[in-house]
């Protein structure tokens, strides 16, 4: 632990701490351009340097000088100031003067930076460097004459998406920041190198002209496009979220978020329900809600009521359908749509039980029925740092590209009743082992063998729980918690022939079996729900309500409303409120704030906000054996749910990344 | 060299250098160079092999030979790195040529001792012949480039054809190297000027001048 | 012009007093394109100024005055404008009084009139429709 001086006051920093890191512990601001906590460092931008003593009578770059013994650094002797002003003033040099048709403007680090610590004119009137304009698919535009070269994007998609595709060419002052033969970017995490940019040169293609930072209201919210829970930022002006941004959260997603998270909300514009629907004669036509309400109280449901979440729906929105089902008599609820049918008794045992922080330290891993970089990218991200540590990954599935080395051990789920013993070593040796199981291999039933495996393998040790499951929807752990399912999965429903069945913006439902049942959508987009239901009740997005998520960690969070939903639609909880008083029955909430209390009243996790504890899993016997290939869940990444089925940029993604359609603009 | 950019990616490209492969001698060589580094770290050897492949293809077509992108793909995957992480390497380096050369690069040196040596008449002369910077000639013999420092400065000027240099250059001079190597000759490399061997001082030495025939011992003169 | 409407209304030209103060103490000086008349006092005021007015040909509207006549009103000149002011180039368009009110006023693009096309604004969505 050194101590070292900083400007005059004593600090004691870490062991391996750099000088800029020691300078950010005693309060002092540091300009950097290049450096980036979760990336390696690069010590190129210069822009960092300091005075420290002993050493060289020149300022140093403080971002790659380790902290040591004794040091005395100085962040406000005039030789820094003129250091930092000369540094600037070379930035600036080739640096377009372009701020007002930026779209970094406001948010720009070389902005600010230069205000803060430029000489405010330049002395340099020769020519600038201009340089054109690379393409890097539909999510990243680039206007490359404004790059300064931290290569903060080279390194994030090397380190961190683990895909080199972006480099560095040619030398000196005609370096250039390109993707190979200017092909786009191609992987889940690809935007994050717009946030990362400390200059408009890469800056957001969808997002392009929309609005400055300054005019944008920023909520809080929880990402619902997988299972992740990842932290967000809903940055929205007037009635429409303009934009998505991450959140730090070092739990959960770190400060990155998958391209779907961050490019679908221009979804939440198209293919809205926003009015009320009621099939006639085959055919649905626009209706008013007391015509909704009075046909679903004509069909006299009585105790023959089911409802059935989506994948994006908040513990409120169920726990109230919960409540309305519960008041009814019944008690058919089911989330999981696809028709999975895992027991859910022991929350434990469908829980990512290590944490997604704890999991970069696992020494081996067995990945069972799950393409993580389609259903968790960021999870991914997670198991390539626990690799980079020498941890062994192997892969039960059809093969997939993983971002790191990896096994695969073929396709079928009986090979967990006889592991290689490639696998059984590395697992015996294993101080830190880990299994996630899928929701691939969840739908082939590898549930029993994989439960087995935690004795056979020894996951469970002292403080370390390996076993792990991977949801791909972000409402169904919540959906587990509030008791929203069955025995025998959607089946049961189906073969209980309910008269009334309530879809919460289920969309992945096969209805066949529902023929006779009458089927109130009640969701905000239509997909195909909407086309398949005989009353459609407009309801709000994740982004017009607030709610609590579940992650698939366990990890209760809350999100907050950033906008009203459009038309005639309302927060789904005061649809099914009203609907109670349809079907005269008492729910026992009038208001948000009771509908809340009593959920947690009814599941008190749900009130705190971290990790739910689950208990410990449960004694399973001798493993069952298990038979059946594994197939993913997810075709297409960027059209899981309806609202990224909606957006366009999302359909452009899917079109061009995906299905290889040349759609490139014409050069701008 | 603000102008290099890859030869672009045609489908003719593709096809005149998409079967590249080592020849036998070559793949033989690549093997030294990859094993010239630890295991795992193969990717070391990324700029010999560049070099190697460069070669190679100038074996081909009879030149001093460049990079088309599918060879920098084959290297890639011969050492199992990222295309893109080749490409920097191959467009930070200025003697990967990224386009073709003729038969005879001639790489003449601008920087300022050169240039105070005279290395304007040196380009002159070489545009008398028809050559353009930074093109081919039409016979497909001459590729003229202006390159920085190539460490003769002793010698100044010079050029760099092919692997050899020639120094202390006048325009006749290189007029006859030229003449030689068109006429499929090797003339003398290194210093052109006659009576000297190397980079000592033209004219003969002028300092340990006692030194030039037998050793001597200057201790006793400090 | 009918004569009882000049005696009852003022919205139109001059009213019967501004006339009768015209004949008697006023020299027209000229007509512009519009056919609105202009006029000077015949004697000048105390400070050795003259007053100078416009009677509209049709409705009392100050912006029908084009440019020329409208700096001749305020002081500029001692003759009819033509006398003083360049010929027309032939790129200057036609004077055109305020249209505000009138069926030729702006209308932008999203405007009812004009067929109600306008740009996409923030907050707007596309409602999903069955038959989609």
């Amino acid at each position: 632990m050194p101590n070292v001086t900083v400007d005059g006051t004593e600090i004691e920093v870490p062991e391996g701490a750099t000088v800029l890191q020691a300078c950010e512990l005693a309060g002092k601001e540091i300009p950097r351009f290049c450096y980036h906590e979760r990336l390696s460092i690069a010590g190129n931008c210069r822009m960092c340097l300091v005075e420290v003593k002993p050493g060289p009578p020149k300022p140093q770059a403080s971002c790659a000088l380790p902290a040591t013994e004794g040091q005395e650094i100085r962040t406000d002797s005039e030789m820094v100031k003129k250091a930092r002003e000369g540094v600037m003033e070379f930035l600036l040099i080739n640096h377009p003067l372009d701020c007002p048709i930026c779209d970094q403007g406001g948010e720009c680090d070389l902005q600010d930076q230069a205000m803060a610590y430029g000489r405010g004119y330049t002395r340099y009137d020769e020519n600038k460097r201009a340089v054109t304009e690379k393409y890097m698919g539909p999510l990243i535009k680039t206007i490359m004459t404004r790059c300064i070269h931290c290569t903060r994007c080279v390194r994030f998609s090397e380190e961190v998406a683990g895909v080199d595709e972006i480099g560095a060419l040619y030398r000196g002052e005609n370096m250039q920041i390109t993707t190979y033969l200017e092909q786009a970017a191609e992987h889940e995490l690809s935007a994050n190198v717009i946030d990362l940019c400390p200059v408009g040169a890469l800056t957001s293609r969808p997002y392009a002209y929309e609005a400055r930072p300054w005019e944008l209201k920023k909520t809080l919210s929880i990402d619902v496009s997988d299972a992740m829970g990842s932290n967000i930022t809903l940055c929205s002006r007037g009635r429409e979220v303009l934009r998505v941004l991450p959140r730090i959260n070092d739990e959960v997603n770190e400060e990155w978020i998958t391209d779907k998270a961050r490019y679908q909300v221009d979804g939440l514009q198209r293919r809205r329900l926003d009015k009320v629907f009621l099939r006639k004669r085959g055919k649905l036509v626009e209706g008013s809600w007391d015509e909704a309400f009075k046909a679903i109280a004509k069909a006299k449901p009585g105790k023959s009521i089911a409802a059935i979440a989506g994948d994006m729906v908040d513990c409120e929105t169920m726990f109230a359908a919960k409540a309305l089902v519960k008041a009814s008599g019944s008690d058919l609820v089911e989330s999981r749509q696809t028709g999975m049918d895992y027991p859910t008794g022991n929350l434990a045992a469908v829980n990512f039980n290590t944490s997604f922080a704890e999991i970069e330290n696992a020494d081996a891993v067995l990945i069972v029925g799950s393409n993580l970089r389609t259903e968790a990218a960021l999870l991914n991200v997670r198991i390539r740092k626990a690799v980079k540590r020498g941890a062994k990954v192997f892969v039960v599935g059809p093969e997939w590209e993983t971002t790191y080395p990896a096994e695969f051990l073929g396709d079928d789920v009986s090979v967990l009743g006889k592991l290689p013993k490639a696998v059984t070593d590395a697992f015996k040796d294993a101080e830190r082992p880990a299994l996630i199981l899928g929701a691939g291999g969840l739908a082939a039933g590898a549930y029993d063998s994989a439960l087995g495996l935690v004795e056979t393998l020894g996951l469970v040790k002292d403080g370390w729980n390996g076993f792990n499951v991977v949801h791909t929807a972000a409402a169904r752990m919540g959906a587990l918690m509030l008791g929203f399912a069955q025995d025998g999965g959607i089946a049961d429903i189906a073969k209980a022939k309910p008269k009334l069945v309530l879809a919460l913006g289920a969309d992945e439902v096969d209805w066949e079996p529902f023929a006779d049942s009458l089927k109130v959508y009640i969701g905000h987009h239509g997909d195909k729900g909407a086309h398949a239901a005989d009353i459609i009740l407009p309801a709000a997005s994740y982004a017009e309500k607030p709610g609590s998520y579940v992650n698939t960690e366990g990890r209760v969070q809350f999100a907050d409303k950033a906008v009203f939903a459009p038309g005639d639609a309302r927060e789904d909880w005061t649809i099914l409120r009203a609907l109670a008083d349809a079907l005269k029955v008492k729910v026992g909430f009038d208001n948000f704030a009771q509908l809340r209390a009593a959920m947690t009243e009814e599941v008190p996790a749900l009130a705190v906000e971290g990790l739910a504890d689950y208990g410990s899993l449960p004694k399973t016997g001798k493993a069952a054996k298990a038979e059946g290939k594994i197939a993913y869940p997810i075709a297409d990444f960027y059209l899981t749910n309806p609202i990224a089925r909606a957006s366009t940029t999302m359909q452009r993604c899917s079109a061009e990344l995906i299905h290889g359609e040349d759609v490139r603009e014409a050069a701008e | 060299m603000a102008d290099r950019a890859p030869a672009p990616d045609t489908p003719e490209l593709r096809e005149r250098w998409g079967g590249f492969v080592w020849t036998d001698e070559n793949a033989e060589k690549a093997r030294t160079f990859v094993s010239r580094y630890p295991e795992g770290r193969q990717k070391s050897a990324v700029m010999p092999l560049l070099d190697l492949a460069q070669r190679q293809v100038g074996a081909e077509t009879n030149t001093q030979g460049w990079l088309p992108l599918p060879v920098i793909e084959y290297i890639a995957e011969y050492l199992d790195m990222p295309v893109i992480r080749v490409l920097e390497v191959a467009t930070f380096y200025t003697m990967y040529n990224l386009a073709p050369v003729g038969r005879f690069h001639v790489q003449v040196c601008g920087t300022t001792p050169c240039m105070l040596r005279g290395s304007d008449d040196i380009l002159e002369a070489c545009y008398k012949r028809g050559m353009v910077k930074g093109s081919t000639s039409e016979d497909g013999l001459w590729t003229l480039t202006e390159v920085e420092c190539m460490g003769n400065c002793a010698t100044a000027p010079m050029v760099q054809i092919n692997d050899g240099n020639y120094e202390d250059l006048t325009p006749e001079r290189l007029d006859a190297v030229l003449d030689a190597l068109a006429a499929g000759k090797q003339p003398k490399e290194g210093t052109q000027e006659p009576g000297r061997h190397t980079s000592e001082p033209s004219g003969g030495p002028t300092t340990l001048k006692e030194m030039v025939d037998a050793n001597h011992d200057y201790r006793s003169e400090w | 012009m009918n004569f009882l409407s000049k005696i009852f209304t003022w919205w139109n030209g001059a009213t019967i007093g501004t006339m009768l103060a015209a004949w008697r103490g006023f020299e027209h000086v000229g007509t512009d394109a519009q056919g609105n008349k202009y006029y000077r006092s015949k004697k000048k005021t105390g400070d050795g100024r003259e007053r100078r007015w416009v009677i509209y040909e049709g409705s009392n509207d100050a912006s029908r005055v084009p440019s020329e006549w409208h700096g001749w009103l305020h002081g500029l000149g001692e003759d009819v404008p033509e006398s003083f002011l360049p010929p027309a180039r032939i790129w200057e368009t036609d004077y055109t009084p305020n249209a505000t009110g009138t069926d030729t006023r702006y209308l932008p693009q999203g405007a009812l009139e004009k067929g109600g096309h306008r740009a996409r604004a923030t907050g707007d969505y596309e409602a999903w429709s069955p038959d989609a």
